[in-house]
């Protein structure tokens, strides 16, 4: 049973960071349905800024502020930095081809992909950046938090799954509360028509992109609290990200955030259980192959979605507007 | 019609053109290779060794200190041994399979100029060019390629042209799990791989013994993209003593040695020679194995530490770049015999296979002397090396 | 850097702000109708021969290659290698020129090619088939798992056929890599991460055709690549000017018009699909027997980006086009892994793009003088405030010209690098003199930043510029150099 809860304390962490990741790929789609492929590397940009900003501040060990400001400063720092990133990419790469045939923004879209992992590795190379927070005050945020038998929900693990679900109220409230969010939500509905009421939609996208890229920036700092950070964590977790997103429904908010927490309690319960599933003695896998199918479960996961509900768990099917 | 005016002179053309080029083609190869045989190679002109390593990609960090050692061999030994020898560097990045080898491979042997082949630094390289240099009568000696079959066992993937000057893996997954049943006297032992083929390798090699010894083993698989492995650490049983953990990236293990912290688990990590990294694998106690030992330590190698450092100021010494000096220093030696031996000049480049096969250098910098195996191409009595972590980070020798 | 210099699309269109996409295509050519076509004598000439001959010159010419080169490394690289990616790109541009279909699993199919024929000829199962009927074989294989992908995708929509064929390409690594233990007790049927090794070479009926001679890359196989692509190339031109290959154009322009005029839309879709499959598979045949193994990674991201890049630089549609991106990308990439050929390349691309965008107008040399002034003076005035700042490298044909510091300090790569894009990218929001004066350091930042920042990294040097080629492109010219210019209806 503890292993059980560990797991699915485990799972909650990564399916947080996830759950932002899959945000901005939906806000995006839904708004310019575009799959933008680049977001997962900045994601990857924002945990690197929040390394620079972290060792400009001193590093986690003997930082010039208290820890708690430190962690306030990266977070915002990066989620700055990559809404800066995010506009810059879609003013440059996706503006001029949004009335392009659908396939040339997607293409743009792996070009700075490309353009950004390969850049960074240029840059600062291949190497592990580690935040290092295990040192930072005698090891409390890992050591310390919540001991219930014998589980372990360490602070750190307490950070991340409390700010991902502090930014998932405050975006909620972003789209749903806001005029800027209602234009948001017309020009996702009908691109030409909300432009026909008045609604300035390049504004509107811009402000989608500052969102996204944000939550992209701040879920980069937080996985990089939990494991060091490198270039090809953007791709891997982009693709985990875009994966959440699809599977809750591309275009759908509350759909993102469930797909994430669908795919980090999948992989998680995987790596748990999935050498010890057998019907009646009859092994899908063989019992020496271990936990090594654990991807497969999100496949099956997947393409369980694809046949049967291609939309996603709370995405709108997609109805083609002559 | 009048389009089609130019077709006939132009088809005439390429046919004949297509025609030529086939004749050229069937007759070139023959006499060209034929060619290649008779040429002797004058040991007083500049010789050139190939590098093949990966200088980018995730394994870069190997690659450039190599490289360092590298030159820092050929800077110093050549001119002693009155050879004018330079170091062409070929890029392996280990992201991109094996590709990259067989291209570099195809360059070196289309150099007349390059006599020998120091590296390739990865097993999938070396198997995946071995064939082509045998072929070429090219020697290859790497300074870090420890998959078994490269040397020995069936089926075999590499050739005679092939030899290492460190041990292979099928020493270092059983000293590792010996030192772990006599040593460390593990009931419980949970073996991690990465489903790729050089944790692969040792986690197996490892399990054989393990489990001969009546030790309880665990074997888990992670994919080779995972970054956060809390919930492989769920998995390991709170009475493990031990979590074998052969990754090719040091970051890797320093990750999951902590989370083992995190959830209040007392197993320690153990890595294989790809975590043997002091600056990113740091948690105290746990273990690190290596084909090479910290030769800091070696008092005989004072004076070339320091010409290093000189060469590589503010850079650690690290355990991938030694033999890599190492397996310089045997390239060059059976140069200078077979130089020796053929009055001046060599046959060819095959001549060398042999040569290096007898190399014997008493001054080792590793430690002792050398000589390859007379069995397979392997160094004679090498061993690996058990390092735990101390409290302060530095790597202490403990098997 | 270098490739974002822009250029106008050639062709009777007066200079527009925006690319000409996403307007009606009878609007955009009413210019085009009003004045017959000015061809010069040498494109007429050009145009008036048949596609047949310039492939029977084409296929003439690369037979020569062996003449010029005795190296086995430029047969192989320059050769062999060049014509692999040829073929991949033709089968792409089946789906994504012909098709308009954004395929993301595209080089999971090269894969299932290479291993099925590593499974039919190989000691694996000790299957060793003749040639002549496992690499047919393999091409079906291709094509049906290109259906059976496609089949449940009921609407092959742009994007959701883009996430369903990711993801096939995700689980076909996550098959090869864990298939040494295969699911349902099917034992090892893939190899796993250790790859199937000892694959056969192709044999004619039975006799083998040797990899290599004394080590060095037997020609003969640059050859049997050579056939297939002129096999390839012929076979794909009569289905695309077929009734299907009408069908496809039509459907990808307007797939909706084209289902109430009585297409199969998904068939049609799903056959370019399963054509694309097919040729992909076929590649994969060569590619296993040359390199004698297969492994997983080989069929991954990488491997699709640059084949896309190729399609896209050549033009989407046009078989030249493609074969055209092939050869320069695949030059391109070869000739970047060297820093001295690197160095070179970067000057030629830098010229040419600056005689595109300029034309053979007045301001060409004026700007070229002035950017190898303003580096002699920068290189003249850093050298007199301390020499350390030029001492950098040994005499190369542009150390007098370019600063290349002795020791280059930690924080200049980050700074030169990004300074350089976001100059660029400012480079493109202004007009005029301005953008002209502008152009000019910028020009001499480019080239700092080449020799001191992305040479000694060519690597990540190299997929930079892939990336750098298809934003660039997309933004620029999304017809690619030799392409049909499409409009979609939107």
């Amino acid at each position: 049973m503890d292993e059980f809860i560990q797991l699915t304390v485990n799972g909650l962490t990564l399916g947080s960071v996830y759950a932002l990741i899959a945000l901005g790929y939906t806000l995006v789609y839904g708004v310019l349905k575009l799959l933008n492929f680049a977001h997962g590397d900045v994601f990857m940009v924002g945990s690197f800024i929040g390394f620079g900003v972290l060792q400009a501040l001193g590093g986690a060990v003997d930082p010039v502020v208290p820890l708690w400001a430190l962690l306030i400063l990266i977070t915002l720092s990066a989620m700055a930095g990559c809404a800066v990133l995010g506009v810059v990419i879609e003013r440059f790469a996706y503006r001029p081809l949004r009335d392009a045939p659908r396939i040339a923004p997607l293409i743009s879209a792996l070009g700075v992909s490309f353009f950004l992992a390969y850049s960074m590795q240029l840059l600062f190379g291949a190497q592990y950046r580690d935040y290092n927070l295990f040192s930072a005050s005698d090891g409390a945020l890992f050591l310390k938090g919540f001991h219930i038998g014998g589980v372990r929900v360490s602070l750190v693990r307490d950070i991340i799954i409390a700010s991902a679900f502090v930014l998932m109220v405050v975006l909620w409230f972003l789209v749903n509360k806001t005029r800027t969010g209602k234009a948001m939500r017309a020009t996702s509905f009908d691109r030409e028509a909300a432009a026909m009421m008045g609604i300035d939609i390049d504004r509107v996208i811009v402000f989608t992109f500052v969102l996204g890229s944000a939550l992209a920036g701040a879920a980069g700092v937080l996985f990089a609290l939990l494991v060091p950070t490198q270039v090809s964590i953007g791709f891997v977790s982009g693709l985990k990200g875009f994966t959440a997103a699809v599977i809750g429904g591309i275009g759908s908010v509350p759909g993102a955030m469930a797909g994430g927490l669908i795919l980090g309690f999948a992989e998680s319960y995987a790596a748990g259980y999935i050498d010890r599933i057998h019907f009646g003695g009859f092994r899908i896998w063989p019992e020496a192959a271990g936990t090594r199918w654990t991807d497969l479960v999100i496949f099956v996961i997947l393409i369980a979605f694809m046949i049967f509900r291609p939309q996603g768990l709370l995405g709108r099917p997609d109805i083609k507007k002559v | 019609m009048r389009r089609y005016r130019l077709i006939l002179p132009l088809t005439a053309a390429a046919l004949a053109l297509a025609a030529a080029a086939a004749t050229a083609a069937l007759a070139g190869p023959s006499h060209k290779t034929a060619a290649v045989k008779t040429q002797a190679i004058s040991c007083k002109g500049n010789l050139k060794i190939g590098f093949v390593t990966p200088l980018t990609g995730g394994a870069g960090f190997l690659g450039n200190e190599q490289l360092s050692w590298a030159k820092y061999a050929v800077k110093t030994l050549a001119p002693k041994m009155g050879l004018k020898v330079t170091l062409v560097n070929g890029d392996t990045p280990v992201e991109q399979g094996p590709a990259p080898a067989q291209a570099l491979a195809q360059k070196f042997i289309a150099d007349k100029s390059v006599v020998a082949v120091l590296g390739p630094s990865t097993s999938g390289a070396v198997a995946a060019s071995t064939k082509s240099y045998f072929q070429a009568g090219m020697a290859h000696v790497s300074p870090s390629a420890t998959r078994t079959s490269l040397t020995k066992g069936t089926p075999l993937e590499g050739t005679p042209a092939f030899f290492r000057v460190v041990p292979g893996d099928y020493i270092q997954g059983p000293s590792d799990a010996k030192f772990m049943i006599d040593q460390l006297k593990v009931k419980k032992v949970v073996l991690l791989d990465f489903q790729e083929p050089y944790s692969l390798g040792l986690a197996d090699a490892a399990q054989t013994v393990l489990t001969k010894g009546g030790v309880t083993v665990i074997r888990l698989s992670a994919p080779n993209t995972t970054t956060d492995y809390s919930s492989y650490v769920t998995r390991v049983p709170s009475d493990a003593e031990i979590v074998f953990f052969p990754t090719q990236k040091p970051g890797d293990a320093q990750t999951f040695a902590r989370q083992l912290v995190e959830q209040g688990k007392k197993a320690k990590v153990f890595g294989g020679d790809g975590s043997n990294d002091s600056s990113q694998f740091k948690t105290p106690g746990a273990y690190v194995s290596n084909f090479a030992p910290d030769i800091t330590g070696i008092p005989a190698d004072a004076a070339l530490i320091a010409g290093w450092k000189k060469d590589n100021p503010g850079k650690a010494v690290g355990s991938f770049g030694p033999p890599s000096y190492g397996a310089v220093q045997v390239i060059l030696t059976a140069i200078q015999n077979a130089c020796r031996a053929g009055k001046g000049s060599l046959k060819d480049r095959r001549v060398l296979i042999s040569a290096i096969k007898h190399v014997r250098i008493s001054n080792w910098i590793l430690g002792g002397s050398f000589r390859f195996s007379t069995k397979s191409n392997d160094p004679l009595n090498a061993k690996f090396y058990i390092f735990q972590i101390q409290p302060n980070g530095s790597y202490k020798l403990v098997g | 850097m270098s490739d974002t210099t822009p250029t106008t699309p050639p062709g009777p269109d007066p200079p527009l702000t925006s690319p000409a996409i996403g307007r009606d295509e009878w609007v955009a050519r009413h210019l085009e109708r009003r004045l017959p076509p000015r061809l010069g004598l040498i494109e007429r000439r050009i145009r008036a021969v048949p596609w047949w001959a310039w492939l029977v010159l084409f296929v003439g010419a690369a037979c020569m290659l062996p003449v010029f080169a005795d190296s086995g490394y430029v047969r192989r690289a320059y050769g062999f290698d060049i014509v692999l990616y040829m073929l991949l790109a033709l089968g792409l541009n089946v789906v994504v020129g012909w098709g308009g279909l954004l395929d993301l699993g595209y080089v999971a199919f090269y894969g299932v090619g290479a291993y099925a024929y590593a499974l039919l000829d190989s000691p694996h199962y000790g299957i060793h088939m003749w040639a002549v009927l496992s690499i047919p074989l393999v091409v079906v294989i291709g094509a049906v798992v290109g259906l059976l992908l496609g089949l449940p995708s009921r609407r092959l929509s742009g994007d959701y056929l883009a996430i369903v064929t990711l993801f096939f390409l995700q689980l076909f690594q996550t098959l090869a890599t864990n298939g040494d233990q295969f699911l349902f007790g099917a034992g090892n049927v893939t190899g796993g991460a250790n790859g199937l090794l000892n694959v056969d070479p192709i044999d004619f009926f039975g006799k083998e055709i040797a990899v290599q001679h004394n080590g060095v890359f037997a020609v003969g196989y640059y050859f049997i690549a050579l056939g297939v692509f002129a096999l390839v190339f012929v076979a794909l031109r009569f289905v695309n000017e077929s009734r299907t290959g009408r069908a496809w154009r039509s459907q990808r322009e307007d797939p909706l018009a084209a289902e109430v005029m009585g297409m199969p839309v998904n068939w049609l879709k799903l056959m370019s699909f399963a054509f694309g499959a097919a040729v992909a598979a076929l590649t994969g045949t060569l590619f296993a027997s040359l390199n004698a193994s297969v492994f997983p990674l080989s069929f991954y991201f990488v491997t699709l980006i640059t084949v896309y890049t190729m399609v896209i630089l050549g033009g989407q549609g046009s078989q030249w086009g493609v074969v055209l991106g092939a050869i320069l990308i695949s030059v391109l990439l070869e000739l970047l892994r060297d820093t001295g050929n690197a160095r070179g390349v970067f000057y030629v691309i830098l010229a040419a793009g600056l005689v595109v965008a300029f034309k053979l107008s007045r301001r060409l040399p004026i700007i070229a003088a002035a950017v190898i002034g303003f580096g002699f003076a920068a290189h003249a005035i850093a050298d007199a405030v301390d020499h350390s700042w030029v001492a950098g490298t040994s005499k190369t044909w542009t150390s007098d010209w370019v600063i290349i510091p002795e020791h280059l300090a930690s924080w200049v790569p980050a700074v030169t690098y990004v300074g350089l894009i976001a100059s660029v990218l400012a480079l493109t929001l202004l007009r005029g003199w301005v953008r002209a004066v502008a152009l000019v350091p910028i020009l001499y930042l480019a080239a700092f930043v080449w020799e001191n920042v992305m040479l000694a990294k060519p690597e990540p040097t190299r997929y930079i510029v892939i990336g750098v080629i298809l934003i660039s492109l997309m933004v620029l010219r999304p017809n690619g150099l030799l392409g049909e210019k499409r409009v979609e209806i939107v």
